[in-house]
């Protein structure tokens, strides 16, 4: 019998159109701040890449009454955690604390949505541009393999397409943001009515009401907010693109791209599913053949990644082993991949995949932050915040047959990347491999993608 | 620039009342052969966290054996009497659950997170792996294997690279912390289904093994079901107390090795020295400096070097407390130029915490945090059984994280300048760097910070470059991760995630974190 945990909430707007999704939860001494802006990456403009994310850095640079990284002092030692991340479609900032401390946090992220350009300085500005180059460097740059996700966003979205770059942006439009971008930014993509606050844990409703319009009632709206264009793709690449990158690496790794369904498409929930079967875990088809049976790979992963504009992205990779083809892991991946299109998966491989799915929402629900999260992302993104209760039944609810469909629409030659890192060639025989491969030279300078981190002293 | 139109409230609120807090109590008891189970039951948690701690790890094994814990664990799931490892995973999976099970350093532990309703069969797979497994040989082949591949992608790797050559730099010779808990190429290329066996039955002894359970566990008698499961785990394989853990420092003065890294864009910084155990009588007082000098963001490092300076996306500094003395390390990667002043301002801030007590604010800041943090930790089982763990394995009395929040209360200044003069030693650090010694070689002369060494060979008779950490740095999940371990994710390699506004430290260091 499935258990389906429900979320029971509230969804309010204040006068300035900020909205308001408050949701209780007794259970630990613990409340969860989190406010989405629907602002991203894809809102960036030619010569301008990676600003979205550099501006969310200044927002902890401070405002009218909080100094200079005085939102990350305030926070932690009330006893709280926080951070703030960027992503293709959104932007979001965080606190979670000891439920006594709600007020602090509301206090902060409306004195920072309100005034944040009080506090804005070129030093400010400079400081967080090193910071984040830094960031590129560590996360992309100076890693083996880092430099995946930028081509396979590259490939597979076209250059006018707002997915086209990646949300870390180039080291060349970092340096290029000014102190008049940021204030540009701010008042167009930074007013409560583009944002979404939610509230969850142990509150009294009543309270979080009367100081969101305490704090942010008096913050204007935009009411000339630009809507982005029409973002809508082909359904599949129409073609297949392949690019061989020789890296600092010691084993091959053979990565896969394809277009996918949009975030919030119903077909996505069933390549979720497909996703779970491939790859896993222990018991899926990719890990049982290519690492356990055929031992030709170290490792194997597919990934979708949902993005609500056109297309989403469905990613994975194979290691390949010292001595074996990378050609023949290559094959076995797309024929793996291929085969799910064709052949309807077992009943127990459903149930088995639906199990986890279970567990993992379970897991996913239970802690606040991640709740917040949530229904901050469906509010945003779907203007439907309930989907945070109805999203377990519909991964339950998919069928063997739409697995099938939706493999074989996605997981096609003519709409695949493929990437394959080789190691370095000696130098005697680059000369050689230059001639055939453009993308040489530029595989370990240059390195973006969607960065990762973990949260301070947590 | 002021937005006039803009009305916000200046005044800061102040705090509500704190609903009380404790650390969720805990029902003890003990089976005929000696098992200990904790169960804490945690009303309104329905995904249950369960886990047998078995003491004994990776710092147990000898030299020549060095890895064959760590991959013994990871065989368990390779194969029991019952079940072969297909079988295994898939009635895991028919539970909606995922049997893990790893070692570290100072255990091993075999564990599940699993709905409250279908606990007993998991737990029934949990005592199948743990009790009756088979190391099938071509398995182990495997795994030994695809450990030695990970190795070299360590190499490549440089802050792999940086953390196995510090740990190989700080401890001498006689010391397991020396390698890497997963052994070496050397060790690992030996290891048979016979010594991971042997790594195994070292720690299979009931009476010094410990079943924890958290969760909702209302109506499940988990005594009968421990009793059902493990009642008839017999005498020991011969299995001792394990002995006492050698920690031996090897710096004995300021110096710089260089692992050369042509073309790297940054340089990762590792500076320290041997640190302390987790039994030391100055935990807390060490927890709260740890918090100042490289644990909040807020620290002086993180404050210097990332907003101050923009050298790094993190600086951060602390201690690894094991059964044995583990490591202490300052840590940041810098952007290559900067080297050299990056290395300075760590240096001043090792002395500063000790030459001047700190500031009220800085303590109340630290002490608050760690206080007020303890609550939001323990919000699921999980992180209630892996605390409950950490008690058992290093031996902590019952009532440590009762204790904790009014030890750390009572932290002064001067106990904070007592624990940074006791145990942070500035003119004996080892300065390892893994960077383009090309860029900044001349930089570290002139910086004059001790002998400087070089190394330019990849070869793999280099010391401390053909090893690798306990975390696999594999895309797929499903490495590292017991709870004697940190608690550090292994990084998919650019892995894709929504970019974040914060830093990469606070991973292994542990002293900012509560007991446990």
């Amino acid at each position: 019998m499935p258990i389906q945990p429900t979320v029971s909430f509230t969804d309010e707007r204040l006068a300035n159109g900020l909205r308001l999704i408050i949701s209780v939860d007794r259970l630990a001494p613990v409340v969860a701040v989190n406010l989405w802006y629907n602002v991203g990456s894809k809102h960036e403009v030619k010569g301008k890449t990676g600003f979205a994310h550099l501006f969310e850095h200044v927002m902890f640079q401070g405002s009218r009454n909080v100094g200079k990284a005085e939102h990350m002092a305030l926070v932690q030692a009330a006893g709280g955690t926080l951070n703030g991340s960027t992503w293709l479609d959104r932007t979001n900032y965080y606190e979670t604390l000891p439920s006594h401390q709600a007020e602090l946090a509301l206090w902060l992220e409306a004195d920072r949505m309100g005034t944040l350009l009080d506090a804005l300085s070129q030093e400010n500005l400079d400081n967080q541009r090193e910071v984040v180059k830094n960031e590129k460097r560590w996360s992309y740059d100076n890693r083996p393999y880092g430099s995946w996700y930028e081509k396979l966003q590259g490939h597979l979205y076209p250059p006018e397409h707002p997915y086209h770059h990646t949300t870390i942006g180039s080291m060349e439009d970092l340096d290029a943001a000014s102190v008049e971008d940021v204030s540009a930014f701010f008042r167009t993509w930074y007013p409560p009515n583009n944002a979404v606050l939610t509230v969850v844990g142990d509150v009294d409703p009543d309270a979080i009401r009367r100081w969101a319009n305490q704090y942010f009632g008096g913050i204007p709206a935009n009411p000339s907010i630009p809507k982005l264009g029409d973002l809508s793709l082909p359904p599949t690449l129409g073609e297949e693109r392949r690019e061989t990158v020789h890296d600092k690496v010691p084993l091959p790794r053979v990565y896969v791209g394809f277009r996918a369904p949009a975030f919030g498409d119903p077909r996505l929930d069933a390549l979720d599913i497909a996703a779970q079967i491939l790859a896993g875990g222990k018991g899926s088809r990719l890990h049982r053949r290519l690492v356990r049976d055929e031992r030709t790979a170290q490792d194997v992963a597919l990934v979708p990644l949902g993005f609500v504009g056109g297309a989403s992205i469905v990613a994975g990779w194979a290691t390949v082993r010292p001595g074996v083809s990378v050609e023949g892991v290559e094959a076995a991946l797309h024929e793996e991949l291929e085969r799910l299109g064709r052949e309807p998966i077992t009943d127990d491989e459903l149930a088995r995949a639906r199990a986890l799915i279970e567990t993992e929402e379970l897991g996913g629900l239970s802690r606040v932050e991640e709740r917040a999260d949530r229904l901050s992302m469906y509010a945003t993104l779907f203007d439907d915040p309930d989907l945070i209760n109805r999203m377990l039944p519909r991964y339950l609810s998919v069928s063997v047959e739409q697995i099938r469909s939706v493999a074989a629409e996605v997981f096609r030659p003519d709409n695949r990347v493929v990437l394959t890192y080789l190691p370095e060639l000696p130098p005697a025989d680059t000369a050689a491999a230059t001639e055939d491969d453009t993308s040489r030279v530029e595989a370990s300078a240059e390195s973006p993608e969607p960065a990762e981190d973990e949260e301070v002293a947590a | 620039m002021t937005d006039t139109e803009v009305r916000v409230v200046p005044t800061r609120p102040t705090p509500g009342t704190p609903r009380p807090y404790d650390f969720p109590e805990v029902q003890r008891s003990r089976l005929a052969n000696g098992l200990s189970l904790i169960v804490a039951n945690l009303p309104g948690r329905p995904l249950v966290s369960a886990s047998l701690v078995l003491r004994n790890g990776a710092g147990d094994e000898p030299d020549g054996d060095a890895g064959a814990t760590v991959l013994a664990a990871r065989a368990l799931t390779e194969g029991t009497e019952r079940y072969d490892a297909i079988a295994l995973v898939e009635a895991a999976e028919r539970l909606g659950a995922a049997i893990h099970s790893d070692a570290g350093w100072d255990a091993m532990s075999v564990g599940v997170e699993v709905p409250a309703s279908r606990l007993e069969p998991a737990l029934e797979l949990l005592a199948e792996v743990a009790l009756h497994p088979t190391f099938p040989e071509s398995e182990v082949d495997r795994l030994r294997d695809e450990r030695l591949n990970d190795l070299l992608q360590a190499e490549a790797d440089p802050r792999r690279r940086a953390d196995e050559a510090y740990a190989a730099t700080i401890y001498s010779g006689g010391s397991p912390y020396r390698r890497p808990s997963g052994g070496t190429k050397e060790t690992v290329e030996r290891l048979d289904p016979a010594l991971l066996r042997t790594a195994y039955q070292r720690g299979l002894d009931p009476a010094r093994a410990t079943v924890i359970v958290g969760g909702d566990l209302s109506g499940i008698d988990l005594p009968a079901i421990t009793e059902r499961l493990f009642g008839s785990w017999g005498a020991p394989f011969g299995a001792g107390p394990t002995g006492l853990i050698v920690a031996e420092g090897a710096v004995r003065d300021r110096f710089v090795r260089v692992l050369h890294r042509p073309g790297s864009v940054q340089t990762e910084i590792r500076i320290g020295h041997i640190g302390l155990p987790r039994r030391i009588p100055d935990f807390h007082a060490l927890s709260v400096m740890g918090a100042i000098l490289g644990g909040l963001f807020n620290s002086r490092l993180n404050t210097k070097l990332r907003e101050e300076k923009g050298y790094t996306y993190g600086a951060g500094a602390g201690f690894d407390l094991r059964r044995g003395a583990g490591p202490f390390a300052a840590r940041a990667a810098v952007n290559t130029e900067v080297t050299a002043p990056a290395i300075l301002d760590i240096l001043a801030e090792l002395d500063r915490i000790r030459d001047a007590p700190v500031t009220d604010a800085e303590l109340k800041a630290a002490r608050d945090f760690l206080v007020g943090v303890f609550p939001l930790r323990f919000e699921t089982p999980g992180p209630v059984v892996g605390a409950l763990a950490g008690l058992v394995i290093h031996d902590l009395p019952d009532d440590e994280l009762a204790r904790y929040r009014p030890a750390i209360e009572a932290v002064t200044a001067d106990a904070v300048q007592a624990a940074a003069r006791d145990h942070i030693h500035p003119d004996a650090t080892a300065i390892v760097l893994v960077g383009d010694a090309d860029a900044f070689a001349a930089d570290l002369e002139a910086a004059n910070l001790g002998r400087l060494v070089i190394e330019r060979d990849t070869g793999p008779q280099d010391e401390g470059r053909d090893e690798g950490v306990q975390e696999a740095l594999g895309p797929v999940d499903e490495g590292s991760g017991g709870p004697t371990e940190d608690s550090r994710e292994p990084e998919p390699a650019g892995s894709p995630e929504p970019a974040r506004s914060q830093e990469p430290v606070a991973d292994d260091d542990r002293t900012g974190d509560a007991p446990g």
